[in-house]
């Protein structure tokens, strides 16, 4: 009994400390849903509450604004790009915290300080290469950028979590007769699927967020990502719907919301073991 | 592994995409900017009706948001990668004709086509007699004023000088906390023009007769004066330097402001968005010794000197400027028209507001053909912000227009 | 034992090494190169140009107040969001009824692009139908509308403000991380001994965190000093330059007034900035674990 009403005080305490911030983040979602819900008519009065709740809104804006399109694109390039830095980054992070080699720092200096560099310092030299290419307004082109951009995070979290698990394990299976792939892929790879699943979890946040590459690389409509479809409602137009735009908006979070939701105890995991060494 | 190799097999995806174009013998890519929502859909629609009478050549839009439209131009040509036509502002011109960038047009034009146009609005697109650019949108700018609000307030007659404007104004801003008499733009694209309203009827010329810029001028001053005395009395709605253009619209829509300077096209929305409003359109008001001017703006469509199409590029550019084409974009955008022929269709020789606009064509200046023009506009832009923020009218345009000098003398 | 691909190291970095090389370093060859050239407004060369572009950016006044700002907006929003974070974590870390639903909203912003939480700010900020004053003057907190972006003086804060409830997720993550890597029993431990919560957390929970605290500043640092579409969506750097930072400064100069020469060489001095802070960062951090 006692200890039932111990966890209903912490309780009470724990959600009276973050509530300042619960406010200010339920804020933004409180305006955006509002607004999508609102008639055209009175979207722009700053009131509360509609006279009435529109929600065929979040049907005329799939309509109006491309919705589905952007949203398949923004998948694919999450996804596809997710994907393309996993595979690389994992045999390198493999490497990296299993062997000593010549070039081992370099590599580890090299990963740092391409951390660095941000898309928009290096806009204008991305675009002439994806330009040589010959991949403007190509889908893949943001694949491969926001894949390579990922590397670095992704190794240098793979690899400190690698660290994390023992050598003795792959030894003992290799003792057992097993090849080193099939010690990989039976004793290795299993251990650390918590630390894929939060180095995907970024990388994926990364690609579906992404701003400034999109908006350099991708052209017309059948391939813009989610962000540029939405932010081509806003920007420099002589009017805007911003009932669409809000709409857009809050459809555009849920799915990744939903992931949130479902993979946050991984999340905290996974970083628990990896994240410093 | 070598680059070429990375190279075929990142083009490996592309390839999918390349077959399926195949078929047409040539491809135009035109860059459109997007003006409204109906912008995408109305080129979609020409593009597939051009196909359809001219099978073997495959046109490509490109829709960009307005925002961006320069910086993807300039990415584009700097590494090749350019449409073959694109929409441009008029006033960037000269920056394209200079690096050779644009197409002259005239060898396609004949005299037939040309007298499609309006000429004050062919005019900005015409440099060291060559036609660069075919006008593809048009506006001018006009007083918008709310007339529920002006017979409540008992301002009886549409202001024709900025004397008249500020008493209308004052009456106005006395009706209730939420009524601004005068909405001011100060935020973001086209702060510096709603100052030139002002100081044109004032008789200044942004670029003096000795090449110099002419804000350091007693137009300049007394223009300057004039808005930041509004925004001191409180006459404007507050917070100017946060209000872009749309921002001043919109309040404008509410029914919130009293009068406005914008372009054509509020009236195509306050018809959709606000239909009740009771508004009038109005010359913008006259200085002292009866001078006004207007904002001419113009986008032009150009052909890029690059472009491997040309011909193809120009059977398009002749069908859109057909009267029909021109007729739906214009009433669709709420743009004016740039073709003769448009022009005498009832649908804008009837309407009110339009009338408006067009009688103040006379007057109407375009942003002076200076290389780097974009660059003094921001100066002048930063300078007012600063202005209507506080800072002294005198000394903060000097030093603007100093600095608008060296640029100049470039 | 047999020869294996997985014994070779250099065989397992290469794809990751190489496709990372190849879209980081090639670019920035490209900006070194335009950097030190005289080029026009769409890129193309016209001659060696030495350091007349570096040189032409430290002219510009602007360059001096958005370098300062800058430092304002990255100190503030990672300090901001440490001071935010690390009570959030601990909090979070404790059990509680409903503790996943406040993980999950603390989480939320995460889920939602830079650019969309900008444009959603913009519109709730905006000064006469903005739903914050709205809802600031129906809890009587003001009485008469606040335009928050019409002045630096309220526009930069609120800027931050925005900067460092983005950047909490991120760092309660990696600090929940931290903090669940503690034994507990070196708690219980503690508490034997009589330590209040005080001491615990000075003598125990801090030291233990120190390593990822260290983490999150290097990383928000990055990150915040790079960030561009808060800024750009709400205020564009203006009024008259205010609130301009590196970033934005670079946009306009690169995209706006076409100087794409001046743009790079600002590229190449932010890069080095960050760098050079960088380094320091981790050396001093270095240190103070190490003694």
């Amino acid at each position: 009994m006692s200890r039932i009403s111990r966890k209903w005080r912490r309780t009470i305490f724990s959600w009276l400390v973050l509530s300042p911030l619960i406010v200010l983040v339920l804020f933004p979602f409180a305006v955006m849903f509002i607004t999508a819900i609102k008639p055209a008519t009175e979207v722009l009065r700053p009131t509360w509450w509609p006279s009435e709740v529109r929600l065929q809104n979040f049907v005329t804006m799939w309509e109006a604004t491309g919705f589905g399109q952007a949203l398949w694109n923004s998948v694919y390039v999450a996804v596809l790009s997710t994907a393309i830095a996993l595979v690389v980054s994992i045999p390198a992070a493999y490497a990296m915290s299993r062997y000593r080699f010549a070039g081992r720092g370099f590599l580890q200096q090299f990963l740092l300080v391409s951390q660095m560099l941000s898309p928009i310092v290096l806009v204008i030299g991305l675009f002439r290469l994806v330009v040589w290419l010959g991949l403007i307004d190509n889908i893949n082109s943001i694949v491969f950028v926001y894949a390579a951009f990922n590397i670095a995070f992704s190794v240098w979290m793979l690899q400190s979590y690698f660290s994390t698990i023992p050598k003795d394990l792959e030894e003992a299976a290799w003792i057992e007769g097993a090849s080193p792939w099939k010690a990989l892929v039976k004793v290795f790879l299993p251990l650390a699927v918590p630390a894929m699943v939060v180095t995907s979890i970024f990388a994926f946040i990364n690609a579906w967020n992404e701003f400034v590459i999109a908006l350099t690389m991708l052209r017309s409509q059948a391939t813009y990502t989610l962000p540029i479809q939405i932010f081509s409602l806003v920007a420099g137009r002589y009017t805007v719907e911003w009932h669409h735009v809000m709409a857009a908006a809050f459809v555009a979070t849920i799915p990744i919301a939903i992931v949130f939701a479902w993979l946050q105890r991984y999340l905290v995991r996974g970083l628990a073991l990896g994240a410093v060494k | 592994m070598s680059l070429s190799l990375i190279k075929k097999l990142a083009l490996g995806g592309a390839a999918t995409l390349a077959l399926t174009t195949a078929a047409y013998a040539q491809t135009v890519r035109v860059t459109v900017a997007e003006y409204s929502s109906k912008t995408q859909p109305y080129f979609e629609e020409a593009a597939a009706a051009f196909e359809e009478a001219n099978p073997d050549i495959d046109i490509q839009i490109e829709v960009v948001p307005w925002d961006v439209l320069l910086q993807k131009l300039t990415t584009d040509i700097s590494a090749g990668a350019n449409a073959d036509l694109s929409i441009i502002g008029t006033r960037w011109l000269i920056d394209f004709v200079e690096q050779g960038v644009a197409a002259p047009l005239d060898e396609y034009m004949d005299e037939d086509f040309k007298n499609r146009f309006i000429d004050v609005f062919l005019e900005p697109s015409v440099m060291d007699g060559k036609t660069y650019g075919l006008p593809v949108a048009a506006s001018a700018r006009a007083m918008y004023y709310n007339q529920a609000l002006f017979d409540q307030a008992g301002v009886e007659s549409v202001p024709e000088n900025w004397e008249e404007l500020k008493a209308a104004a004052e009456k106005i801003d006395a009706l209730g906390e939420d009524i601004h008499g005068f909405g001011l733009q100060g935020a973001e694209i086209e702060t510096d023009v709603y100052f030139y309203y002002a100081f044109w009827s004032f008789g200044g010329d942004l670029i003096e007769e000795d090449g110099t810029s002419g804000l350091d001028t007693e137009a300049g001053y007394q223009a300057a004066r004039l808005y930041k005395e509004m925004i001191d009395e409180g006459l404007t709605q507050p917070g100017a330097t946060a209000n872009s253009r749309e921002d001043v619209q919109n309040l404008f829509k509410q029914g919130n402001v009293g009068m406005m300077i914008t372009a054509p096209f509020l009236s195509s929305q306050i018809a959709e968005e606000a239909p009740d409003l009771d508004y009038g359109v109005a010359a913008i008001p006259a200085g002292p010794d009866g001078e006004r001017g207007t904002y001419g703006v113009t986008d032009s469509i150009i052909m890029f000197e690059n472009s491997e199409n040309k011909e193809a590029a120009w059977e398009f550019l002749d069908f859109i400027f057909t009267a029909d084409w021109r007729q739906k974009f214009t009433s669709g955008e709420g743009f004016l028209p740039v073709n003769q022929e448009v022009a005498q269709m009832p649908e804008f020789t009837e309407n009110e507001d339009l009338k408006a606009f067009t009688d103040l064509l006379p007057d109407a200046r375009f942003a002076p053909v200076i290389p780097g023009w974009e660059e003094i506009a921001q100066i002048t832009s930063d300078a007012l912000q600063s202005i209507y923020l506080g800072a002294e009218v005198e000394s903060t345009l000097d030093a603007a227009a100093a600095e608008i000098d060296g640029i100049l003398q470039q | 034992m047999t020869r294996s691909p997985l014994t070779n190291p250099y065989l397992l970095v290469m794809p990751g090494f190489l496709l990372a090389a190849f879209i980081i370093l090639w670019p920035l060859y490209q900006l070194g190169q335009i950097s030190l050239s005289d080029v026009n407004r769409f890129g193309q060369l016209r001659g060696f140009a030495g350091f007349e572009n570096f040189a032409a950016v430290f002219a510009d006044p602007d360059f001096i107040g958005s370098l300062g700002r800058t430092a304002i907006w990255t100190f503030g929003i990672v300090i901001g969001t440490i001071l935010v974070s690390l009570p959030v974590a601990l909090v979070l870390n404790e059990n509680f009824y409903g503790r996943g639903i406040a993980r999950v909203i603390i989480m939320l912003p995460w889920a939602v692009s830079l650019t969309m939480t900008a444009i959603v700010w913009r519109w709730a900020l905006s000064g006469e139908s903005g739903m914050l004053n709205s809802a600031l003057r129906g809890l009587g907190v003001i009485d008469a509308n606040i335009q928050w972006l019409a002045q630096a003086a309220t526009a930069f804060p609120v800027q931050i403000m925005i900067g460092i409830l983005v950047s909490v997720p991120f760092t309660v993550t990696i600090f929940l991380g931290g903090l669940s890597s503690i034994p507990d029993d070196l708690y219980e431990a503690a508490k034997l001994e009589g330590a209040n919560g005080w001491d615990i957390f000075r003598r125990i929970t801090l030291p233990l965190v120190r390593p990822f605290i260290n983490i999150a500043v290097v990383m928000n640092t990055i990150y915040v000093f790079n960030s561009f579409p808060i800024i750009w969506v709400t205020t564009q750097g203006g009024p008259a330059n205010s609130t301009d930072i590196l970033v934005t400064y670079l946009y306009k100069l690169g995209f706006r007034l076409g100087q794409l020469g001046e743009a790079s060489a600002l590229s190449i001095m932010m890069f080095v900035l960050l760098l050079g802070f960088t380094i320091l960062y981790v050396r001093l951090a270095m240190r103070s674990t190490r003694s």
